[in-house]
């Protein structure tokens, strides 16, 4: 069947199309216009903007610690607007995707997965309908690669174990949470930093980082090993974070949610806005890559693997009450938080966010998140794109913040605005290079028929809010912002080429250390229950 | 053999499910019940509950309600079963149930390990359950649990012990054993304690970690209530007891549960799952109901439809929540049977429904 998008204003920064035109669907993939001109299905998207569908590669949607999350706080919702008769927006897998989509998200990377719970992740992305999805696997608080470090073990080993836990835990990439600082806290350490190292061990945060950078870029990964940089949330931690881009060394880095990391300690609070460093720092780093993780002002959760970060938070805790759990790597912290426009500190952290956003060059580097729903949930992301786009907008609510906290913030003197085609750029085309999916984020043929069109509004939010129209695969799922139907996506992974020799290493590993067998982690097609919900991606050989 | 049966009858499966869908479908309120199921079978069920508008509960929700009332009011500090096994210096059992809980337990936990095992008011039964390991027991009376724990709690945060049921050197020497641990490990089953009890527990672990290392290790109930819970978080956004009786879920631990609903006369009909062992229902008012059970014996009313079902892990491969890890994890089959899932029985109920309009 051939579907046509007619006249719209396509923006498709990968092709480098920016003009009104069509967009023609078939079995599935874009296609180019067949040269009868006769389509099977019409719609008409004259006056009305056209994008690949958007590509979220941070957002906590599935897993243990999510789930512990909704245990935690049966009350949060997404979008809560007080008594409803019928409240819709209830924190579970069915409206994640029908909220996504509605909003033309179309893939999204769940980025904590801790290997022993990857079944349960796994169970539930593929119970998010309508997008794909793919999940980051977390190493660096492990015993098995802090003991090969310790070892001096060969860089190989590393790469191999790196490659049997991907492919146990079919994910689409590595991510590194606290390196070493969940393991220092199981042993009474109460701050880490990049050249602290992991007691018992004898091994730097730095040296984990490193290590698994080595092995990432070894295995020809797509995707660059994902940060996330110790000392979150802390004033002053902007020099951790310099200190970490200048140990990408030139090689590929991707660092998470970033404003967390946006803190210096000046002004008369001894807290401030750092972003401007910062984003001077990134725009130096041509290797390095950064999501923002917007904090955006209402009620939320942090769900986070750092349990060292989330400990020390505890305290702050809105409401009070909190979890935390020391698992077998990582674990995590759950600590509900309450971002205020009152707060000073609030204030400044929303400041430093879209000061990154604003002040970093090049949209092909940086990534557009809330770290969902830690910065904010997802559903905040209307709001926040109009933020980018309207200065206007932005000096409306920065008179509505605390003085003092401006003040410590470059965001006032800031004009620059995003057009369509650098939202289009950081939401689509970007995200899609980074996590190596060569046919999603753009419209080129061949492509997969993933569409988001919407219909222009002086609202940006409004527009991007309620998309009028979003294919999934070529298939109408969303019209005017109401799903139409739930067809059920795929997750993303990569399955590197491996030294079998590791098989027969992590079976003894496993049984001489936890006395069971590594099958409990491994995630296979048919413990999922869905036809064939994995897709493999390549890596380059 | 038959493999269903209507009012006492064999019957195909196709019968009993249509059968069964129509006993559904006429119900003002039905209640789907029992869940002792896997993961598969936790989302069937799920998703027919919302197509009939039902509620869901688990038999052992009660134990399950009393850790997460605690979580979801104060919070909690938590480990796995592996992290205590490698890395606790000291594990402080609390109270009965333990060994019932977990068989395991003593073998994973403290056989062969150099740790110190401190057990408080463990109770008659469990005391055979400590094998040779040497293991101090404090207490004897479940019932002083409570108060030892108050007391406990108040001498490690440097205030006097009040009403202990200990005397005062004895009670000194346990706050001092505790501060001192590395990482010390506090294991507790919900279906043995109230919810003051664990959350004085649950306080006392988070006290003590304001200068050393301590963490819980609550042990789920049987009949793989801690997958079914989690799939219901994930499904609903809401642990069990949770309701599409209006069109979206709702939760709530009193009208929601299932012996209350069926009693009062709210819910008119039911769907038993049990299919880790035979058990029954506890609610005692007569209403029709559909078993789906390895054998459908033991009723006190016999079920209107009854379906056998294979048992999960045993008869056929399944993913529960193992025990040893803490984790949801593939099982294989032990002597795999022809026999249908539990999964597959629910969705041939629900297949059989008239189309209904989503909501």
């Amino acid at each position: 069947m051939l579907t046509r998008i007619a006249g719209g204003h396509v923006i498709d920064p990968a092709n480098g199309r920016d003009s009104i035109g069509d967009v023609w669907l078939g079995d599935g993939r874009i296609v180019a216009a067949p040269a009868s001109g006769k389509a099977d299905e019409t719609h008409d998207a004259g006056g009305k903007i056209v994008m690949a569908g958007a590509i979220d590669i941070h957002s906590h949607i599935a897993g243990n610690n999510e789930n512990m999350g909704r245990l935690l706080l049966p009350d949060l919702r997404y979008g809560h607007s007080g008594h409803e008769a019928r409240p819709r927006g209830a924190w579970n897998t069915d409206e994640t995707g029908r909220l996504y989509a509605a909003m033309g998200f179309t893939t999204v990377v769940e980025p904590a997965v801790l290997p022993h719970h990857a079944l349960q992740a796994h169970l539930e992305l593929a119970d998010i309908p309508i997008i794909d999805k793919a999940a980051l696997t977390v190493l660096g608080n492990d015993d098995f690669l802090l003991s090969l470090l310790r070892n001096k073990e060969s860089a190989d080993a590393l790469r191999d174990y790196v490659a049997w836990t991907l492919a146990a835990s079919r994910g689409l990439g590595i991510k590194v949470i606290n390196a070493g600082g969940a393991a220092a806290f199981k042993q009474n350490v109460r701050s880490f930093s990049l050249d602290d190292e992991v007691p018992g061990y004898g091994v730097s945060s730095r040296a984990i980082v490193k290590a698994l950078q080595h092995a990432v870029c070894q295995l020809k990964l797509p995707h660059p090993l994902h940060v996330h940089c110790n000392n979150l949330g802390i004033a002053g931690n902007v020099e951790t974070a310099l200190a970490t881009i200048a140990a990408a060394e030139g090689l590929p880095l991707h660092l998470a949610h970033l404003q967390f990391y946006g803190y210096g300690k000046e002004g008369p609070r001894g807290f401030s806005s750092a972003a401007a460093r910062l984003a001077e720092a990134v725009n130096a780093a041509k290797s390095v890559t950064v999501d923002v993780g917007q904090v955006m002002f209402g009620q939320t959760v942090t769900i986070s693997c750092d349990v060292l970060r989330q400990f020390n938070a505890r305290n702050g805790a809105r409401p009070k009450k909190w979890v935390i759990f020391d698992g077998d790597s990582n674990g995590a912290g759950i600590v509900p938080y309450d971002y205020r426009a009152g707060d000073f500190y609030n204030a400044v952290q929303w400041a430093v966010g879209l000061e990154l956003f604003l002040l970093t060059d090049d949209p092909w580097r940086v990534f557009f998140t809330t770290d969902h729903p830690n910065g904010a949930p997802f559903t905040s992301y209307p709001e926040i794109l109009a933020l980018l786009m309207d200065r206007g907008l932005r000096a409306e609510w920065i008179s509505r913040l605390p003085n003092e906290a401006m003040d410590v913030t470059t965001l006032p003197s800031i004009a620059r605005e995003y057009t369509l085609g650098e939202i289009a750029i950081m939401t689509r085309a970007a995200p899609a290079r980074l996590l190596g999916l060569a046919d999603r984020g753009h419209l080129g043929a061949g492509a997969i028929a993933d569409v988001a069109v919407y219909a222009p509004d002086r609202d940006k939010a409004k527009m991007f809010r309620k998309a009028a129209l979003v294919f999934k695969n070529g298939e109408t799922v969303v019209r005017d912002g109401q799903v139409l139907q739930q067809p059920f996506g795929n997750a993303l992974n990569v399955r590197p080429v491996r030294d079998r020799a590791i098989e027969r290493r992590m079976r003894d590993y496993y049984d001489e250390r936890y006395g069971i067998s590594p099958d409990f982690m491994t995630v296979t097609d048919s413990a999922i229950g869905r036809p064939q919900p994995f897709e493999l991606v390549p890596c380059p050989s | 053999m038959a493999d269903a049966w209507i009012r006492g009858k064999a019957a195909t499966l196709e019968a009993a499910s249509e059968e069964a869908a129509s006993l559904l479908q006429r119900s003002r309120l039905p209640v789907i019940a029992g869940l002792g199921t896997d993961v598969a079978g936790a989302r069937a069920a799920i998703v027919l509950a919302q197509k009939v508008g039902g509620v869901i509960d688990h038999m052992h929700s009660a134990a399950l309600l009393r850790d997460l009332d605690v979580m979801r009011e104060a919070g909690m500090m938590v480990t796995t079963p592996n992290e205590t096994r490698l890395r606790a210096d000291l594990l402080l059992l609390v109270g009965p149930g333990l060994v019932e809980a977990w068989p395991d337990l003593p073998a994973r936990l403290w056989a062969d390990q150099a740790r110190r095992v401190v057990w408080l008011c463990p109770g008659g039964a469990e005391r055979a359950s400590r094998g040779g390991a040497k293991i101090e027991v404090i207490g004897d009376d479940p019932s002083e649990l409570a108060i030892l724990l108050a007391s406990l709690r108040a001498r490690c945060a440097g205030r006097p012990g009040g009403h202990a049921p200990l005397p005062q050197q004895k009670l000194n020497t346990l706050a001092e054993t505790l501060a001192k641990a590395r990482f010390g490990v506090a294991v507790w089953s919900a279906a043995a304690h109230d919810v003051l009890t664990i959350e004085m527990l649950c306080g006392l672990v988070k006290d003590l970690n304001t200068t050393t290392r301590l963490s819980g290790l609550p042990l789920a109930p049987g009949d793989d209530a801690a997958a079914v819970q989690q799939v219901s978080g994930w499904l609903t956004g809401f642990p069990l007891r949770t309701s599409f009786g209006r069109g979206f879920p709702e939760h709530d631990p009193w009208r929601f549960d299932s012996p209350r609903l069926i009693d009062s006369g709210e819910a008119d009909c039911a769907l038993w799952i049990s299919g880790y062992r035979a058990a029954s229902p506890a609610w005692t008012r007569d209403v029709p109901f559909i078993a789906l059970t390895a054998t459908p014996d033991g009723f006190r009313r016999p079920p209107e439809i009854a379906i056998a079902v294979g048992r999960p892990g045993i008869d056929h491969d399944s993913v529960q929540h193992l025990p040893a890890t803490g984790t949801l994890a593939s099982v294989a089959a032990q002597a795999p049977l022809n026999v249908i899932s539990i999964a597959d029985a629910v969705n041939k109920i629900a297949a059989a429904l008239p189309m209904v309009s989503p909501c």
